[in-house]
């Protein structure tokens, strides 16, 4: 798909997006190409150098080919084209961000500005002084975001949530869809789908940040009650004030997924995007009996990540497993390791109502509606061949969805 | 002056080596700081070229067809000779160095005996 057209995705303005002069948006343009040529043409350049160059040396070193990442890595990590990649692919992030940093920070009073016009939308926000944030989020900036999830020491109180919005649509390279929400709606279409008669009447989001994914469960549930919790406060902040914006009524509270105060059996529906590899070892069995505890009877947990490191091959393994230790992701692979089935009957579902699916990317989906037997939705996940390259593997998000005996 | 080193865009967490020399690690990373603003540039560029038409002072084929006067290849010519020796300083300051026999012994030995003095 990206191969056979220009990518001149933009995001939607809102009051909230940082504004910056034309200069600041060709910089972040720049961003936005350079991640995409990283994809297109220097990932292709050295998967090359790996099955040309480091494969056979290897083999003719050790007589077998490596079989995780971390053999993988052993065959690879002197390859020159290969450190190019890497070094290049860290300074595309670091750009990423002071891209939008620059502009953020000439014009960050302009957000209590856009704040104040803002009508309210039925929404809230509770944020709590007393918060601690956990170690796993606190202890280094995850994705090189200077500042973190939670913003530098005594930044305006919109700086992370700002910066995150725009860097995020970068990062993505506008495959999110115009407000970053495709995996929200991705997964809202799978639940339509699938679970036609599911009428969920309150909804927890966990892990939101700025609500990216949040919104569209508001807009396609519209009888629901939405709820989403952080923990960082800047994040939410902003996700309030972005959501209210946006139209969207969400109630954004300040809480740790691992335990909440929400009573037993509050939500029908439960999901979380692409929170799990951000969390711990420790901490992901606490959020998955968590989820068991405020679920219904017959309520849903729907987790979307990545692709388990399992029928994934060395090579590939290896390519995911560099955001780990280049891209500030300290449980991106440790996660891959980790299994959600048998975690999931731990905390309490029962094994057959556990499983890992695909939600068709809602974007794709959009972009091929000429093309409808492109799209994928049929197809067992453990089929799917991951595709470096591709924002989502096989055009579509990993789901894992358990259901609570009613 | 002040101690505080870190900024906005300090990123917590241990930068990586790539190269086996920090300074190609550097090197990288200007590169694509450099093409960025290149690029920024090149987009100026395309706004004046779609604002010039836009207004119908000029059409976008005459941006190519157009033939530079001599004082405009004078002007031209000197930008990118500025720009092309402030490209070539860091090799400048060899060959000067080479010129004056100035050394590092020389350096330390400034060093010393300023402490001394």
């Amino acid at each position: 798909m990206q191969s056979e057209m220009l990518n001149t995705f933009q995001q939607d303005d809102h009051d909230l997006l940082v504004k910056g002069d034309a200069n600041d948006i060709a910089r972040q343009e720049f961003v936005k190409s350079l991640k995409g040529a990283i994809q297109q043409n220097m990932l292709p350049m050295i998967t090359t150098a790996y099955y040309q160059r480091a494969l056979p040396d290897y083999l003719s070193e050790h007589g077998n080919a490596p079989e995780d990442y971390k053999e993988a890595r052993n065959a690879f990590e002197d390859d020159p084209l290969f450190k190019a990649y890497l070094s290049i692919n860290r300074s595309s992030q670091e750009l990423q961000w002071f891209s939008v940093l620059d502009p953020l920070e000439k014009s960050i009073d302009d957000l209590d500005k856009a704040v104040e016009s803002i009508k309210a939308s039925g929404g809230s926000l509770s944020l709590d002084p007393n918060f601690e944030v956990p170690k796993y989020v606190s202890s280094i900036d995850i994705h090189c975001m200077p500042g973190g999830y939670t913003g530098p020491e005594g930044a305006h109180p919109l700086h992370a949530g700002a910066l995150y919005d725009r860097g995020v649509y970068l990062y993505a390279m506008g495959f999110m869809g115009p407000h970053n929400d495709d995996m929200g709606r991705s997964v809202v279409n799978y639940v339509q789908r699938n679970f036609a008669d599911f009428k969920p009447k309150k909804i927890l989001d966990l892990g939101c940040t700025v609500g990216h994914s949040t919104l569209p469960y508001a807009e396609l549930f519209p009888d629901a009650e939405v709820h989403a919790i952080d923990v960082a406060g800047s994040c939410l902040t902003y996700a309030h004030h972005r959501a209210e914006s946006l139209g969207a009524a969400v109630h954004f509270k300040q809480a740790n997924a691992e335990q909440t105060d929400y009573e037993d059996g509050s939500f029908d529906l439960i999901v979380s995007h692409i929170l799990l590899h951000e969390t711990s070892q420790k901490a992901m069995p606490k959020i998955f009996k968590e989820c068991h505890r405020l679920l219904k009877p017959g309520g849903l947990m729907i987790h979307a990540d990545l692709p388990p490191f399992e029928n994934m091959d060395a090579y590939m393994q290896l390519i995911l497993d560099n955001e780990t230790w280049y891209n500030n992701e300290p449980f991106w692979t440790a996660m891959r390791n980790i299994d959600q089935i048998q975690l999931s009957v731990d905390a309490g579902f029962d094994r057959e109502d556990v499983r890992f699916d695909t939600a068709p990317m809602a974007i794709m989906e959009f972009a091929n509606q000429d093309a409808p037997e492109q799209v994928n939705t049929e197809e067992d996940p453990a089929e799917v061949e991951f595709v470096a390259g591709e924002y989502a593997p096989g055009g579509g998000w990993e789901v894992l969805i358990a259901q609570k005996q009613s | 002056m002040s101690n505080n080193t870190t900024s906005n865009k300090t990123i917590k967490g241990k930068r990586p080596a790539f190269f086996e020399s920090r300074g190609v690690d550097y090197l990288m990373h200007m590169v694509m700081v450099l093409t960025q603003e290149l690029s920024v540039t090149r987009d100026r560029l395309n706004t004046l070229e779609h604002l010039i038409e836009d207004k119908d002072l000029l059409k976008r084929s005459e941006f190519n067809d157009f033939t530079p006067d001599h004082a405009c290849l004078e002007e031209r010519e000197q930008s990118r000779q500025e720009l092309i020796s402030s490209l070539f300083s860091v090799m400048d300051q060899e060959a000067a160095e080479l010129a004056q026999k100035d050394t590092k012994e020389r350096f330390n030995d400034v060093i010393a005996e300023t402490a001394k003095a």
